[in-house]
C-alpha cells in the first residue's frame, strides 16, 4: 500500500515494522543469518543514538551551566544501548549521569556498564522523587528503560515509579526506540511524553502516533532485510547514520 | 620516549603537547587494557575502527571525486584483526554507496573474524577468488585499493605468501592505496624505502611510530578511547571537531 505523503524525501509511505514480532524477527535474522553480534549491534545503535541527541540538543543549545544529561537505563538491551549512548555523549563533551537501578546478570550488559564507569561517568544510586531536583540538575532525560520487547502490561518496580516521576519532569525527554511504557502498537494517553524519539533501524508501530521530533538512527541494515520486510527506509544524507523523519 | 617539549616543566595551559606515536608494544598494551580492564569487546572495537576507516575513505575519496564510471574500491584483507577492520570498512562503504570488492585470501579460523566475512557476503559484496597479477587489470577496474592486510602486530621480517606477492603487485599499481593503521610491510618503527607507497594512511586510535615517516594524507580515526588511557600513555590526541570520529593530522 503506497500513498503520497507530500514529503519530498520519500515517495512511498514508510512502513513501520508491524508489531513486536517483526522487530524481533529482524533482530533474530541479523544475529543468526547475518552473523552480526549483539555487542556490535548495541554499539552501532548506541553511537547513532548519541549522534541523534547531539542533533536534537546541540551543546550550544543547552540552557544550564553544565551540559548535564540524565540517562535512565533499563536492565536489558534498551538499557545497554543507553549506556553506549551515554559513553559517546561523554566523548562528545556532554556530562551524562546514569541511573541504572537493575543491572543485568549477562556479562555482555555488564561490560557496557564497566566501559561507562571507566569513563568516569557518574552512576546515581537512587533517583530523586523530588522532581524539581531533576529539573534543576539536568538539561534533558534520555529514556533507555524499556524496549519494544518489554511487556508493558506488567511494568515492575522500579520502572513504574520512574515513569511516574518522568511524567512530571519539566525538562525534555528523549526516548530510545520506543517511549518506555507506551504500548508498542498504539500510543498511550497517560504515558510519558517525550519530546524526541530515536527509532532504531526502523520505527515501531507506536511511533506512528508520536508527534514530537522523530529520528531514525542506525545505518547498517543489509539491503536484503530491508527488501524482505519492505521497510522503505529513506535515503540518509551523505555519510550520516541518522535522519530526521 | 622522546618528546619534543618546548614548554617548561610547569603545566602551561596554552601549550599543545605533540601527538604521541606508539611503538608496537604500546599499541598492544593499550588494546589489552581496553579488552581486560575496560571490558571493551573485540567485536565492538573492530566495528568502531572499521566504521571510522570507512568515514576516512569517504573524506579522502568522496564519491564525486572518483574518476571511474563506477565507484569501485578494492579492499585487500589479511587474516587477523587488521583484515576484519577492512571487512567492516568495506561493509560501511557499501552502505555509503561505494562498490567495494574484497580480496580475502586467507580466512581466519576464529568465528569472530568469520562473522565479519558473512556480514559482508550478505551485503552482496563480491569476494575475489584470486588477485590478478596483471597490474593493469587492477588499475582499470578500481578507483583505489584499501590495504587492510597486516597490522602493527605483524612480523614483517617474515611476510608469508600470499601477502608478499600481493605487496609486490601493490608496489606497481597506479591507483591510490589507502592503508589501515600501518602500511602493510612497513617496519612498525621506521618507514621502509622499498615498501608500498600509500597515498592515505588511516591511523587507528593513535598513530604508530612508522607513521612519523609517512608523507601522504594522514587521518586519525576512531574516537572512543577513555581519558584515563589517553593520559596514561600521554597520547595527546587532538580535539576532534564537533561529533566527527576522525580528524586529518
Amino acid at each position: 500500500m503506497t500513498e503520497q505523503t507530500g514529503q519530498v524525501r520519500f515517495n512511498q509511505r514508510e512502513r513501520e515494522t508491524g508489531g513486536k514480532g517483526e522487530a524481533a524477527a529482524i533482530e533474530t535474522e541479523l544475529l543468526k543469518d547475518y552473523r552480526f553480534g549483539q555487542q556490535q549491534l548495541i554499539e552501532i545503535w548506541g553511537q547513532a543514538c548519541a549522534l541523534a541527541i547531539t542533533k536534537a540538543y546541540p551543546l550550544s543549545s543547552l540552557s544550564k551551566k553544565q551540559p548535564t544529561v540524565l540517562v535512565i537505563c533499563g536492565p536489558d538491551q534498551n538499557g545497554s544501548i543507553g549506556l553506549v549512548c551515554a559513553r559517546h555523549l561523554r566523548i562528545f563533551e556532554y556530562e551524562p549521569t546514569i541511573y541504572h537501578p537493575k543491572r543485568s546478570s549477562q556479562s555482555l550488559h555488564q561490560d557496557f556498564t564497566v566501559q561507562c564507569e571507566k569513563m568516569d561517568i557518574p552512576f546515581l544510586s537512587y533517583l530523586p522523587t523530588e522532581v524539581q531536583l531533576i529539573n534543576d540538575a539536568y538539561n534533558l532525560v534520555i529514556d533507555a528503560m524499556l524496549g519494544p520487547e518489554a511487556d508493558i502490561s506488567n511494568i515492575k518496580e522500579p520502572y513504574s515509579g520512574i515513569l511516574g516521576t518522568l511524567k512530571q519532569v519539566k525538562i525534555p525527554i528523549a526516548s530510545v526506540d520506543v517511549p518506555s511504557g507506551w504500548d508498542e502498537e498504539e500510543a498511550t494517553q497517560d504515558g510519558i511524553h517525550p519530546e524526541v524519539l530515536i527509532s532504531l533501524t526502523a520505527p515501531k508501530k507506536c511511533a506512528a502516533c508520536f508527534s514530537g521530533k522523530h529520528y531514525l538512527a542506525g545505518r547498517f541494515l543489509p539491503y536484503d532485510i530491508q527488501k524482505k520486510y519492505e521497510l522503505n527506509l529513506p535515503d540518509f544524507p551523505g555519510t550520516d547514520t541518522l535522519i530526521e523523519l
